[in-house]
């Protein structure tokens, strides 16, 4: 009865209010989303904040110094022209150059204009004048040069290469220099800027994991205690239940087997005063006269009287089951249903019988009855079976009948099945409501109650 | 991708509609057998490049060769160029003298040498050739380019050639030249000198290059200055101006091998491709009033598609995909895959090397002369590209190596090309240091033989023997009022519902020059609808109705005249 580990005190005690986990749940969930929210925001801001450092910074930073290096390539090639003008070792005038130059000067200025669109944040404009100005001054210089050149003023336009046009590129091409050492210097700062972002998200990372684990283990300690609470009270509640039922069924046993005595000893007694009086009274009068006959008449009635209350009293409580055992009390009892329902019962024993306490003996003759009743009142048979069985470790007591059967759910079940289970219950045992086997037509209801022998025999309820 | 897969689409759009066949079944069966002539047909060549171990750069440039017919017997004769010891190194291990070398082509499968007899027994450090009717008097002239001075040799008609340098206005020039052509760049029917210069090299300044860091080693051109290439504008009297610099081809940054001439605007003036190595790649657009201007880059071929400037070797010009447009092919260094270049719709050029399969199958060549050619006569040109590397030690470097197989690219007619050097037979993929190759149908059997030279070592000829009985046929074109060799004369046939077009072209490919007649493939077709002709001069001729399997001279202004046979 109490195997299930709960505390007797307790099945005693109403469990104490507890609070649904549900609302620490749902608040768990909600902190549990916004902090997947808060986290999924500042890594996107984070991951955004890096797009914009290599597509701003670090991309456009390459671009451009793809562009100055273009330009510092065209730079050396006006340089290297400069240097054949000056070694004046070819058979052509400085003219000559003049389609070098303009294909160099062709490709840096297209050179310059890209580079101008994908100039760093950072150029400033005193930057972006002087390398325009100082380009557009060393184009005037050599426009300058191939005029004096045209002019068939070759000396003189060597002399203006050597002082100016050659002095311009190298100052072009330092501040070329400069900007690409800048562009690297970024690029090495973005690189940082770009490393400690991956740093901070992979603390935040390795954070936010942790948190979240903590969550699930808090979340699963919670629900793991919620759990057992609930385990408890459900125990505790079917302790009560089962308690409740006994109770019950011992106040009803109780009643029934006081009203039976009372109705035995008492109006037993009475009715068999009443009936030894009544003889007497009626040998006193003259035989044959009128007087004897009624009193002999009322005699049969006290008679049939002391019967019924007999049969009665045998009915709501049969004494013979703490007198004669169960045994008996089946052989007793099988022929009243007989007689009483008009139906025939085949009643089978097997086994080597054992002892059964009266206290349990009065749950499985109840159980029986209860089943015959149902047979009677609902299945329409007129034969059934009692199988009663002492198996080693067991009793199993069956009733059958191949009537309509039932089907009833659970939930419908009448208040005499429910009782059928308690009473199991308290025995220990089961009781299953089956369909008979198919040899036997499948139609009709097996009523199969087992109880362990160990219960039969020391059942203290 | 896409973009690769829409090039390729357009290519096979362009080709011949037959179906294209398979790689395998082109390697199984090419159509075509080459057969190794060299010793047969009496050429016994072998290039001095001079080298003693001083590894000086000229030593591994050379040599040229080329097809043409000075006698106009209207049989191929063949020039080869040739180095000499360098002074104070001379090697006595040599029976006679380094010389040019002329061959007479005895009409037979065989050739002389005639060299002795022709006035060309010359030593000289020769690198180039370039041949071409500059005085129109009918009989082809040779100009050899050299490291020091060029020399420019009159062709007398009488089987001698005459040194006419100094009275040409040609000397008092020193230089590295290389690749060089003639062309008539002003249509005044005379032809015009174009002379690729390398670097400014000169013995007392060779640099001391190594390869791994121990032994001198040839150097790469960045160790030295650029040289500018040379225009000389033909007077008509026998000399020629130099107009380098007034037409705007002067650039001193050039470090230029190769050169071909195209229309490349299709405006009848012919334009100029010229490779240059580690600098971009010059394409000069003829201004038409004597002037050029360099338009590579717009034109997307002077840098590699990563914008790099490549190590431009050979090149040659023709209208592979049958497309009208002038294709380009152009070899450069190992790693550097030979370029193919298309002209896309959009007027520039896209190198569809890798997606035809020459980009990969060349890409630990160094790749040096190449030519297009319709090798197996199906109506579509193939490619033949030499290579060879320039040091000797280079395997023990980076396991290219030294000597390389010369490939052949069969045009499969849908944008792909597969190489069966392998398969032609005749040893020509037995690898050599390639450096010249020429094409000519020395034999007169219709189809494209090939001529090769190699570094310091011997030609080859070898002979080209259709095995899948393709047709052809060939146009040998005589200028009158264009200068006479027709150079620039644009030739395109249609012929079942497909055409062809070549240009009639001197220079391309590297150091050497190809014959002038015009070799059209036919496939299995035995004739041709029709002939255009658009002469240098401007005017257009149509013929029709040409039966295929043979030769035609076409003489402009006076009309064709078919040949007995090729």
């Amino acid at each position: 009865m109490y195997s299930r580990g709960v505390p007797r005190s307790s099945a005693f005690s109403s469990p104490a209010p507890h609070r649904s986990p549900t609302p620490k749940l749902f608040l768990g969930l909600i902190i549990t989303l916004a902090a997947v929210v808060v986290y999924s925001g500042y890594i996107t801001r984070q991951l955004s904040g890096l797009r914009e450092l290599q597509n701003n910074l670090v991309d456009r930073n390459r671009k451009d110094s793809l562009q100055l290096l273009r330009i510092q390539n065209d730079l050396n090639s006006l340089a290297l022209a400069m240097r054949d003008m000056l070694d004046n070792d070819e058979p052509y005038p400085l003219t000559a150059w003049s389609a070098q130059f303009q294909r160099v000067r062709t490709d840096l200025d297209d050179a310059l204009r890209r580079e101008q669109q994908v100039a760093p944040v950072n150029r400033t404009p005193e930057q972006e004048r002087y390398l325009e100005t100082s380009v557009g001054q060393f184009w005037d210089a050599a426009d300058r040069t191939f005029v004096l050149a045209q002019g068939a003023k070759q000396a003189e336009a060597r002399i203006q290469i050597q002082i100016s046009l050659r002095a311009r590129q190298e100052a072009l091409s330092t501040a070329v220099s400069r900007l690409l050492v800048q562009n690297n210097e970024s690029e090495e700062q973005a690189a940082l800027r770009i490393g400690q972002i991956y740093d901070r998200v992979q603390r935040q990372v390795y954070l936010f994991l942790t948190a979240t684990l903590i969550a699930i283990l808090f979340t699963s300690l919670y629900l793991i205690r919620s759990n057992r609470r609930l385990f408890a009270q459900l125990a505790a509640l079917s302790a009560q239940r089962s308690e409740l039922a006994q109770k019950l069924i011992a106040t009803q046993e109780s009643t029934l087997r006081h009203i039976s005595r009372e109705l035995h000893d008492e109006f037993g007694q009475i009715l068999t005063a009443v009936g030894m009086m009544l003889t007497r009274a009626g040998n006193q009068a003259p035989e044959k006269s009128e007087l004897r006959a009624e009193v002999r008449e009322v005699c049969e009635i006290t008679q049939s009287a002391l019967d019924k209350v007999r049969s009665l009293s045998q009915a709501l409580h049969p004494v013979m089951l703490e007198e004669t055992g169960l045994e008996s009390t089946l052989d007793w009892y099988l022929p009243v249903v007989e007689r009483q329902a008009g139906i025939h019962v085949s009643y089978e024993k097997s086994g080597e019988s054992f002892p059964v306490d009266g206290n349990a003996a009065i749950h499985v003759y109840r159980v029986v009855q209860e089943a015959l009743n149902n047979l009677t009142r609902h299945s329409g048979a007129k034969e059934a079976w009692v199988r009663l069985r002492f198996m080693p470790r067991a009793l199993e007591v069956e009733v059958e009948d191949h009537g309509r059967g039932f089907d009833a759910p659970a939930a419908k079940q009448g208040i005499g099945l429910v009782a059928m289970r308690e009473r199991a219950e308290l025995m220990g045992g089961t009781v299953d409501f089956v369909r008979p086997a198919p040899g036997e037509g499948g139609k009709g209801t097996l009523v199969r109650l087992t109880v362990p022998r160990e219960k039969l025999e020391s059942h203290g309820g | 991708m896409a973009g690769l897969a829409s090039t390729s689409g357009l290519l096979s759009d362009a080709f011949a509609t037959t179906p294209a066949p398979s790689a395998d079944s082109r390697r199984s069966n090419p159509g075509f057998r080459l057969v190794d002539v060299t010793v047969p047909s009496g050429i016994h060549f072998r290039h001095n490049s001079g080298a003693y171990g001083g590894k000086l750069l000229p030593e591994t440039l050379g040599a040229g060769c080329a097809f043409f017919d000075y006698d106009g017997d209207g049989w191929q004769d063949i020039l080869l160029v040739n180095g000499v010891d360098w002074p104070g190194h001379k090697r006595d291990h040599r029976p006679e003298p380094s010389t040019l070398k002329l061959y007479r082509n005895n009409r037979n499968g065989t050739f002389s040498d005639v060299t002795r007899g022709a006035g060309l027994d010359l030593e000289m450090y020769g690198m180039g050739v370039a041949v071409g009717d500059y005085d129109n008097d009918g009989w082809a002239d040779i100009l050899i380019t050299c490291v020091g001075q060029n020399r420019l040799f009159r062709n007398t008609g009488k089987g001698t050639f005459v040194d006419v340098t100094k009275s040409s206005g040609l000397s008092g020039r020193q230089a590295m030249s290389t690749s060089a052509l003639w062309f008539d760049f002003d249509r005044d029917g005379l032809l015009d000198l174009f002379v690729c210069n390398y670097v400014k090299w000169s013995p007392e300044h060779d640099v001391f290059c190594s390869l791994d860091g121990k032994h001198k080693s040839y150097c790469t051109p960045e160790a030295y200055r650029g040289e500018t290439c040379w225009l000389f504008r033909n007077r008509g009297n026998g000399t020629f101006e130099d107009v380098t610099a007034t037409s705007g081809i002067f650039d001193s940054s050039s470090k230029s091998l190769g050169v071909a001439m195209l229309d490349y605007d299709h405006d009848g003036w012919p334009d100029l491709l010229v490779t240059n190595d580690t600098q971009p790649n010059k394409l000069y657009r003829n201004q038409r009033n004597g002037a050029f201007k360099d338009v590579a880059v717009e034109a997307g071929i002077a840098f590699s598609a990563e914008g790099r400037a490549r190590a431009g070797m050979g090149v040659d010009v023709a209208d592979f995909d049958n497309s009208g447009n002038p294709g380009i092919a152009i070899t450069n260094f190992d790693n550097e895959m030979t370029g193919l270049y298309r002209l896309s719709d959009g007027g520039n050029y896209v190198d569809v090397a890798m997606p035809s399969g020459v980009g990969l199958a060349s890409k630990d060549k160094l790749g040096f002369g190449c030519v297009f050619l319709d090798a197996d006569l199906d109506g579509a040109l193939d490619l033949a590209v030499v290579n060879g590397h320039i040091d000797d030690t280079v395997r023990n470097v980076s396991g290219v190596g030294y000597a390389q197989p010369p490939q052949l690219f069969l045009n499969s007619g849908n944008g792909t090309f597969v190489d069966v050097a392998a398969e032609i037979g005749g040893g020509f993929s037995q690898p050599k240091v390639g450096r010249g190759i020429a094409y000519g149908d020395f034999d007169r059997d219709g189809d494209l033989d090939l001529l090769i030279t190699s570094n310091n070592g011997p030609a080859y000829l070898y002979r080209n023997d259709q095995t899948a009985g393709n047709r052809s046929i060939r146009i040998r074109l005589v200028g009158t009022k264009s200068n006479r060799d027709a150079i620039g004369a644009a030739v395109k046939i249609y012929s079942a519902g497909s055409s062809q077009s070549r240009l009639v072209k001197g220079g391309s490919s590297y150091l050497s020059q190809s014959e002038l007649p015009v070799t059209f493939g036919l496939g299995k077709r035995d004739k041709v609808d029709r002939l255009v002709v658009v002469w240098p001069s401007g005017r257009t001729e149509e013929y029709k109705n040409l039966a295929g399997g043979r030769a035609y001279e076409c003489v402009e202004g006076k009309g064709i005249t078919a040949q007995a046979g090729f």
